[in-house]
């Protein structure tokens, strides 16, 4: 469309337009298509942190990684954790919003309460739950031992399998109110007319659960899951805090190897690599989520 | 001056065409509609009339200056949207001082002007009021407020009726017809109402497919469609059209089709023998005498009238009025005719272009003729 | 009736275990360090005391971070969000070439993980001697804070009728005067929104404060907080979690005052993407 003649009017507002996404494309290069590209360069060297001299090696980290059982299980890890998250939050989301969505006693002050972990600082929520965990004064031994689940205090977050399961439980906590609100929204859109249908067609509570509401929610569940997919499998923080990625590396996900292979063990070029191979790994989840919302968009 | 010249207009969205070539010339003080189906166009030709789209090609002009590189703002026109897009956190004086702002017209100059508009459209109780704690048919007169308060060389109003109640829209169509008289100053109106069209204009543009199909007084419109579009689209019921064939015999044209049989009225050159489509209106169909015999199917009664569905033949039906005081029954036998003085012949195809010679007035009434 | 008052009980009983943390987080900051050792432990505190603030405020460098992280947050939002406002109107109102694939751009650093970025603006940021400064930081957010709040005001500005602008047009404005007099003002919830996301975002953020400052001076709360839980000799849990309540406090008053904001922006970005 090229030969599309433009008036000097037009070529204005385009001037216009141009200008103010100014701003916006220069940052954008700075501070991200610039690191971008060279975090990719940089994957082919060989860095020492505290110089910063590096020598080219070409794939040859790309060769090591892929040879190292260190990534593999950080991958397998990261997996592990996503996928146990991710499953806790959206059931433990679609069901609180279906709770939620029912006339409850002060709905607006029990919303807040739920959506109050996903604002607060992953810090805050790592050094709370570090308490409810402690092993010897923590509330959670306390109250497992007078209920009788067990007759010692537990390590949660020192031994396996119960780090992984003290992290996924509380990346849930964390991030299953994101779910909440996005269904709970999508839920009130849900016309009263299809509910009553169902009742005269002789639906009752669960058969209206399955019949109406879950199809009316597939459409918003798809992109939820794709987005905390993408979300959860990049996840620092939390892990970082509340295990470190321990005991040992049994829940050291990709972005805790990237960060220790750069600033604990020195290895820029190294943990480059390894930070390129996650995203091309993401890379995958992103294009299906934005080539959805891209068709979504065009209708 | 503000005569309204659209030169071979074509207006392009990627690979699709909005208007092909539209050339079209709104005389000053004429109230002109733009009327057609949605999609076909018009509402592009308006915007670019109002500096909000760009033409690919051509040039529009407003009395005399050719306004394609000229800013909406400094065209002297003013419009009314179909969403009246008033600007929600200002209060109605606001709104309709807003255009007086931004023309540079000072401050306490402004009040009398907003005052006086808001006087004609009887708005003065409501000007501290923001748009929201307004009815529809206020938010309407706002928007028109604000158009009306600068006195602008063209109004574009792009379906201002369409969000109000039937009974408001009866009313408003009689009140901007009465603004037009009194303002006598160009008006370009966007509808789909063939209604609105045929009660406000002078002239009526039909548009279809981003064409022009006809552009003539509504009577001319209704009474010479220029094509098959057109004959379809105005008028209510719409006018019968048939699918059948034309022959020449003798000197004579002829129309046949199951069911009917007729000559045609007075040819143009451009006739040919074959398929072609015969288009007579619901008036001109005679109920309860005639050659062609058909079987009532839907009797709708409208009170004053009744409108009689006919089925002549497979598939071909012909719809007539009748007097309120005769109620035909469904499924009854019942012959008819059609006054062939007032048929009109079309060329195949969705469009096709008309073939008979206009109707004059004092043409004799030929007779009823059919099967 | 009493099918209701279950209900009301079971969705509470959720609510309030989920809600636990925090209260316990509340009521051990409150607890003198000698009840936490209790053995069966306090609920509540047998003996109230706010001795923990005070001794965050007057003995810790709590309320540098403090200033630190209020500093970083407040530019980092400002900047971000003037420069995303002028973005989102450009990309949803102008057309020129490159502006899908720019939308594309857009969409893709929302999701892309900081972790890959990280390496090279760390590598940066030293070269040109930012580093350990509140603006090598404010910086850093920017790379996940302005995609972020392009999105979301990409969606709020589409959301505005579109007539609305070419009515100020027609009136008389330019593109400019439009944005300023019509469009701004539209978006006025919608900025406020983005700014609180922003906010919190910033605040709340860990990793390149982690890696990009290292002194006491420019550090922001997230990690001078985590400082003081591994430098302290024993944990002192009284002290962390008033550390912890403090650092919530503008989350608590963004959620007792303007809570329809961020469920707004919900709306906008979070999930509709």
């Amino acid at each position: 469309m090229s030969t599309v003649r433009r008036t000097p009017l037009e070529r204005q507002y385009a001037l216009i337009g141009s200008l103010l996404i100014a701003p916006t494309v220069l940052i954008f290069c700075a501070v991200i298509v610039y690191p971008l590209v060279s975090a990719v360069y940089l994957s082919l060297f060989q860095v020492f942190t505290p110089t910063l001299e590096g020598s080219w090696v070409g794939l040859e980290n790309y060769r090591t990684l892929l040879g190292k059982n260190e990534f593999w299980s950080s991958l397998w890890t990261n997996i592990v954790w996503t996928v146990g998250t991710l499953t806790l939050q959206i059931i433990c989301g679609v069901g609180m919003a279906l709770v939620l969505h029912q006339n409850i006693w002060f709905r607006s002050i029990a919303r807040s309460l739920i959506l109050f972990p996903y604002f607060v600082s992953t810090v805050v929520a790592v050094l709370v739950w570090k308490w409810v965990f402690n092993d010897l004064y923590g509330i959670l031994n306390h109250l497992m031992i007078v209920a009788g689940l067990i007759d010692f205090p537990v390590d949660y977050l020192g031994s396996m399998p119960n780090a992984m399961i003290s992290v996924i439980l509380v990346g849930a906590w964390k991030y299953f109110p994101f779910v909440v609100i996005a269904v709970l929204a999508r839920l009130q859109t849900i016309p009263d007319a299809l509910y009553e249908a169902a009742r005269i067609d002789g639906a009752g509570p669960i058969a209206s659960f399955w019949d109406v509401t879950l199809p009316q929610l597939r459409e918003v569940l798809v992109v939820i899951i794709m987005l905390r997919a993408i979300w959860d499998f990049k996840e620092f923080d939390l892990i970082y805090l509340l295990t470190g990625g321990g005991p040992v590396t049994s829940t050291q996900t990709l972005p805790l190897l990237v960060y220790k292979e750069a600033f604990k063990l020195n290895q820029m070029g190294m943990a480059s690599a390894y930070a390129v191979v996650m995203m091309a790994i993401m890379l995958v989840f992103m294009v299906i989520y934005i080539r959805r919302t891209r068709s979504e968009d065009d209708t | 001056m503000a005569e309204v010249v659209f030169k071979d207009i074509v207006k392009s969205f990627g690979s699709f065409t909005a208007v092909h070539g539209l050339n079209l010339t709104i005389a000053e003080g004429e109230f002109v509609s733009l009327l057609g189906p949605s999609g076909c166009g018009k509402t592009t030709t308006l915007r670019m009339l109002a500096g909000l789209d760009f033409p690919t090609s051509g040039s529009i002009s407003i009395g005399n200056r050719v306004v394609n590189d000229v800013a909406p703002g400094e065209r002297d026109i003013a419009m009314v949207f179909q969403s009246y897009a008033l600007y929600p956190h200002m209060t109605v004086y606001d709104n309709i001082a807003y255009p007086l702002k931004k023309r540079g017209v000072r401050k306490a100059d402004r009040a009398p002007m907003v005052q006086k508009t808001a006087d004609l459209l009887q708005l003065t109780e409501l000007l501290r009021r923001k748009p929201r704690q307004l009815s529809g048919g206020q938010q309407q007169r706002v928007a028109l407020g604000r158009a009306l308060v600068r006195d602008p060389k063209v109004f574009l109003l792009d379906e201002p009726l369409s969000n109000l109640d039937a009974k408001l829209r009866g009313y408003m169509r009689v009140e901007l017809v009465e603004l037009h008289r009194r303002l006598g100053r160009t008006m370009v109106y966007v509808t789909h109402d063939q209604l609105e069209a045929m009660t406000m204009s002078d002239r009526i543009a039909v548009m279809e497919g981003g064409k022009l199909q006809q552009f003539a007084p509504p009577n001319e419109v209704y009474r010479e469609p220029a094509n098959r579009f057109v004959a379809g689209f105005i008028g209510t019921p719409a006018m019968n059209l048939i699918d059948g064939t034309l022959a020449n015999e003798a000197g004579a044209w002829r129309f046949a089709s199951p069911g009917i049989t007729l000559t045609c009225p007075p040819l143009t050159d451009d006739a040919v023998s074959g398929p072609a489509c015969l288009g007579v209106r619901p008036e001109d169909v005679l109920l309860g005498e005639g050659p062609i015999r058909g079987q009532v199917q839907v009797v709708e009664q409208t009170g004053h009238e009744n409108i009689v569905v006919v089925k002549i033949a497979d598939g071909i039906r012909l719809t007539g009025r009748a007097g309120a005081d005769h109620v035909w029954r469904p499924g009854e036998t019942i012959q008819c005719a059609v006054d062939v003085s007032k048929a009109h012949v079309f060329a195949a195809g969705p469009s096709g272009q008309r073939l008979n010679r206009p109707l004059t007035k004092d043409q004799p009434r030929l007779a009823k003729e059919g099967a | 009736m009493i099918r209701r008052i279950a209900f009301n009980l079971f969705a509470w009983t959720i609510v309030l275990a989920v809600a636990f943390p925090l209260f316990w987080m509340v009521l051990t900051s409150l607890k003198p360090q000698f009840e936490l050792f209790r053995r069966p432990p306090t609920f509540l505190p047998e003996t109230w005391t706010v001795e923990h603030y005070w001794t965050l405020l007057s003995s810790t460098k709590f309320l540098t971070y403090f200033k630190n992280s209020v500093i970083l947050s407040t530019t980092t939002t400002l900047v971000v969000v003037a420069i995303a406002t002028i973005g989102a109107y450009s990309l949803v109102r102008f057309r020129y070439r490159g502006r899908e694939s720019l939308a594309f751009l857009v969409l893709f650093t929302y999701l892309l993980p900081s972790v890959v970025l990280i390496i090279p603006l760390y590598l940066m940021l030293v070269q040109l001697g930012l580093s350990n400064s509140i603006l090598s930081l404010v910086i850093a957010y920017t790379t996940f804070a302005l995609p972020y709040a392009l999105w979301l005001l990409r969606s709020f500005m589409a959301g505005i009728p579109e007539d609305l602008e070419s009515a100020a047009l027609v009136d008389g404005a330019s593109r400019l005067g439009a944005f300023r007099d019509v469009i701004l003002p539209q978006l006025l919830p919608g900025i406020i929104s983005t700014a609180l996301f922003t906010f919190i975002l910033s605040w709340n953020e860990y990793l390149y404060a982690l890696v990009l400052v290292n002194s006491d001076s420019a550090r922001p709360l997230t990690t001078g907080v985590m400082n003081m839980l591994v430098s302290s000799f024993n944990i002192e849990w009284s002290l962390l979690m008033a550390a912890s309540v403090m650092m919530s406090v503008p989350l608590i008053i963004v959620f007792a005052f303007l809570q329809s904001y961020l469920t707004r922006g919900f709306g906008a970005g979070g999930v509709k993407g």
